[in-house]
């Protein structure tokens, strides 16, 4: 297990060289300069060729990639283009909203999803269990951004119930309560895809648990139906559940980045869809880089969780 | 620059999304201050939505609207604009004096202005902040607008005098930017102050009516009132800007009654805004004209009659009754009727097909079997870009594709992303047949930045126009300081331009301010969102 962790942390560096080259180069070659740089009347040409000359714009790709490649393994993810601040300052100081947007997104959907896969194992081919798959598939394949602003039009414009957008009240002090009810919209549409498939992973390995012989065993005994499958089905069923939550993170990380523009709330989501229209190189490639150390350690807890759960799995 | 963001820039209207449209009529109101027979009250928070978060809090570095916007509140500054866009002193005490030979500005300083910390504004912070621009080091984006001016010194604490190397008509309006406290930047060096984010963006200190409170980054930003605003203390306790996703999500949060002030109503939710009870919609015309502009290295393009054909068969009144619902007025020339160099007599080529097909006949363009224009077994056929998320670019690309089409020219409409957009149309590549833009306009209506002959290669004049009777009136213009002669002059290149057609002129847009019913004494300027607010107070009903 230790030689395979190793192993894994070590992959991760070829890995996370790749992505690095690939979203450099990427954005190296798309269309548009950063924004800092756009027509205005009032810069002098001469002016222009110095702001890019100083941010080392005139420079070839490998160069430039090159300079960031140190300033990045020195732990600096350089300065904004755009608002002329310590990338990481930046990242610090919205990361906190983020995680707490995944984290009640993760809990919504964990506590919405795993009771409902358990019923619909318990009851295979119901109409109660095709509602369900229905809405699973609805909720996998409905548009982010469309059940976004679909809800804020029924919530917060009909019914007034909700906030349209934001972290916090206006001028209220900190309230819990308050956080809450900004919360509700954005985390539900987080939660939908992940709540999706959960279902169907727990729906799935209950089914295959409430099929094996101890159940029929525990049944035969006399059991009541509850007993068996709450105290023996559960524990067996949930155990690959679990490990599906580290697969869930790059999910919630794309996911964010559509969700937290549309209610305004100001986290790392955001910040990357807006560097990404300015340009603002830095904060782009900071923030992909955490995305993919985010994805390859979701996987990594997804693969050693498996194997601390069930013992037939060796690596 | 306070008050004037960009002497011309383009134009970027944020991508709209959700239309949810009443049918009721909008109604508009004049953009004279809402009736109220009320006394004003002090206190209040006025909460204004703007679209985006400001980047930087300093007048000499800023390059978007609603940092200005923060700005125009924080700092005061030497002379300011009234909605008439005629210069007015703030803390200057009156007008210039300007010697006789164009070369020497003095203006005289109240002398009970005090920056937030409660140290005086004097002269010498004025020529501080002015002497920035010439400074060698300065990296913002501003130099451009001082090439004419020599020095600038403060004579002593109440008096700052401003040298010329040559005359120029456009200096006035030069003197609206922040004055910046030389007790707190004066030893920072002058190559790192636009990165210097303890005064930019953590705390900003000016003597305007409102103090910098906090950035709460993504979210907001809170302003007090200054107690000791030497125009007399404003009557709100505060302002707050809340920073939104875009246009949509302003639309919603007014309905709701979330924020009290939100300017740019996209033209489809019009009606929807005014429909709901507490929201009074004004309007006043933008300091702008929209346009179709042609690539005039495109061989397709270089005749002057077929310009004029292409004007001739767009019927431009129709577009502004149905793209812009009707806030707008038809444009025939590149200045806007707000601006005193206003001249609609320039040479006009109305809707009329007929003379359309003529033109393009002496330009050697006739109608092949296939229904289409072509010459030399050429069909007449382009692509119209704009950019993306623009409703409005949108439909008017397509009605044009349908009005060329009727006299037997392919149009083909594309949108792009913004930045992609600018790329292709902008220095060096040149890479479009024709674009939809717009031009917001400076203070001062000096056409070189858009029609000189060396704006072509770096500036602004991407479509490649070139006249040198034109060149000649730009270069001569600016050291005209009598206003009634210079604006003659202009008057003449609006006419040479109208004449070449290197635009087809849309039109100059309405532009519309959401505000809550609560807000009292909001005046529409057509520049600066925040024009006033030391007198816009909010009642407690």
């Amino acid at each position: 297990m230790t030689v395979y962790l190793i192993r894994r942390l070590l992959m991760m560096v070829p890995i996370l060289l790749g992505v690095s080259v690939l979203s450099f180069g990427i954005m190296y070659l798309s269309p548009g300069k950063p924004a800092v740089l756009n027509m205005d009347p009032n810069v002098s040409a001469e002016a222009r060729a110095r702001q890019i000359e100083a941010l080392g714009l005139n420079d070839p790709v490998h160069v430039q990639y090159a300079r960031w490649l140190a300033r990045t393994l020195k732990g600096d993810f350089g300065v904004s283009y755009i608002r002329k601040r310590p990338v990481g300052q930046m990242i610090w100081e919205r990361l906190g909203n983020t995680m707490i947007l995944m984290g009640v997104s993760l809990l919504l959907a964990a506590a919405v999803a795993i009771p409902v896969g358990i019923l619909s194992a318990q009851k295979p081919y119901s109409p109660m269990d095709y509602t369900v798959t229905t809405g699973s598939f609805l909720g996998i394949a409905t548009p982010d951004f469309w059940l976004a602003l679909m809800l804020i039009m029924l919530f917060s414009v009909h019914l007034g119930w909700t906030p349209v957008g934001g972290m916090s009240t206006l001028g209220a002090d900190f309230s819990l309560l308050d956080r809450l009810h900004h919360l509700i919209l954005p985390s539900i549409v987080l939660a939908t895809a992940s709540m999706a498939s959960l279902m169907r992973y727990t729906r799935a390995s209950m089914l295959e648990v409430l099929h094996q012989d101890y159940i029929r065993t525990a049944r035969a005994k006399g059991f009541r139906e509850r007993t068996v499958v709450y105290k023996h089905g559960l524990r067996n069923g949930l155990i690959p559940v679990i490990t599906i939550f580290g697969l869930l993170l790059p999910n919630l990380v794309g996911g964010s980045v559509v969700v937290e523009k549309i209610f305004s709330w100001p986290g790392l989501g955001m910040m990357f869809i807006d560097a990404t229209f300015q340009r603002d190189y830095p904060v782009i490639m900071a923030l992909v880089m955490i995305g993919a150390v985010v994805t390859i350690i979701g996987n990594l807890i997804a693969d050693v969780l498996y194997a601390v759960v069930d013992p037939r799995i060796e690596y | 620059m306070k008050r004037t963001i960009q002497r011309i820039g383009l134009t970027l209207v944020v991508p709209f999304m959700l239309v949810a449209c009443g049918d009721s009529a909008p109604t508009t109101e004049s953009a004279a201050a809402a009736p109220t027979s009320d006394e004003p009250v002090y206190g209040g928070n006025l909460v204004i939505g703007v679209p985006g978060e400001p980047v930087i809090i300093n007048d000499l570095y800023l390059q978007d609207v609603p940092s200005s916007d923060i700005v125009e509140l924080v700092f005061a500054s030497l002379m300011t604009t009234n909605v008439a866009l005629e210069m007015i002193p703030q803390v200057a005490v009156d007008q210039p004096t300007v010697s006789d030979d164009g070369l020497v500005w003095t203006y005289t300083l109240h002398d009970n202005v005090r920056f937030h910390d409660g140290e005086p504004l004097t002269a010498h912070d004025v020529a501080f902040t002015y002497s920035i621009f010439k400074h060698p080091d300065y990296t913002g984006p501003r130099s451009g607008d001082f090439l004419t001016m020599e020095s600038v010194v403060a004579l002593d604490n109440q008096t700052v005098q401003f040298t010329l190397t040559e005359p120029d008509a456009r200096f006035a309006t030069r003197m609206t930017y922040g004055i910046l406290p030389q007790h707190i930047l004066g030893d920072i060096a002058v190559a790192d102050l636009g990165d210097y984010t303890a005064f930019n963006v953590e705390k900003p200190i000016g003597a305007g009516p409102f103090k910098f409170v906090s950035w709460n980054q993504g979210q907001n930003i809170v302003l007090e009132a200054n107690e000791d605003y030497f125009e007399g203390r404003p009557y709100l306790d505060r302002v707050t800007f809340r920073f939104a996703a875009d246009l949509n999500a302003l639309v919603l949060l007014m309905e709701r009654g979330e924020i009290h002030h939100f300017e740019g109503v996209p033209a489809g939710e019009m009606a929807g805004l005014a429909a709901v009870p507490h929201v009074n919609m004004h309007s006043t015309l933008a300091l702008r004209y929209d346009f179709l502009g042609y690539n005039l290295r495109n061989p397709l393009f270089q005749d002057k009659r077929v310009r004029q054909a292409l004007t001739h068969a767009i019927d431009r009144q129709e577009i502004v009754d149905t793209v812009m619902e009707g806030h707008a007025e038809v444009a025939h020339a590149p200045v806007s009727p707000l601006s005193w160099a206003y001249n609609d007599d320039v040479p006009r080529f109305d809707y009329d097909p007929e003379r359309a097909l003529e033109l393009m006949a002496e330009a050697g363009w006739t109608r092949g079997s296939d229904g289409f224009l072509q010459k030399d077994g050429q069909r007449f056929s382009f692509e119209i870009l704009s950019n993306d998320g623009n409703n409005v670019r949108r439909d008017l690309g397509i009605i044009v594709q349908q009005m060329l089409g009727e006299i037997g020219i392919e149009v083909n409409p594309r949108q792009m992303e913004w930045g992609a957009f600018l790329e292709r149309i902008l220095s060096p590549n040149f890479d479009f047949d024709a674009t939809i833009l717009a031009w917001s306009l400076g203070l001062d209506p000096d056409p070189s930045a858009i029609w000189h002959t060396r704006e072509i290669e770096q500036g602004l004049n991407n479509v490649g126009y070139s006249n040198p009777a034109v060149d000649a009136i730009a270069d001569s213009n600016i050291v005209i300081v009598d206003q009634d002669e210079r604006a003659a002059a202009l008057a003449e290149a609006w006419a040479l331009i109208a004449e070449d057609q290197p635009y087809t002129f849309m039109w100059y847009p309405q532009q519309f301010v959401a505000l809550n019913e609560r807000v009292n004494g909001f005046v529409h300027h057509p520049r600066t969102n925040m024009h006033g607010v030391e007198r816009w107070w909010l009642s407690t009903n």
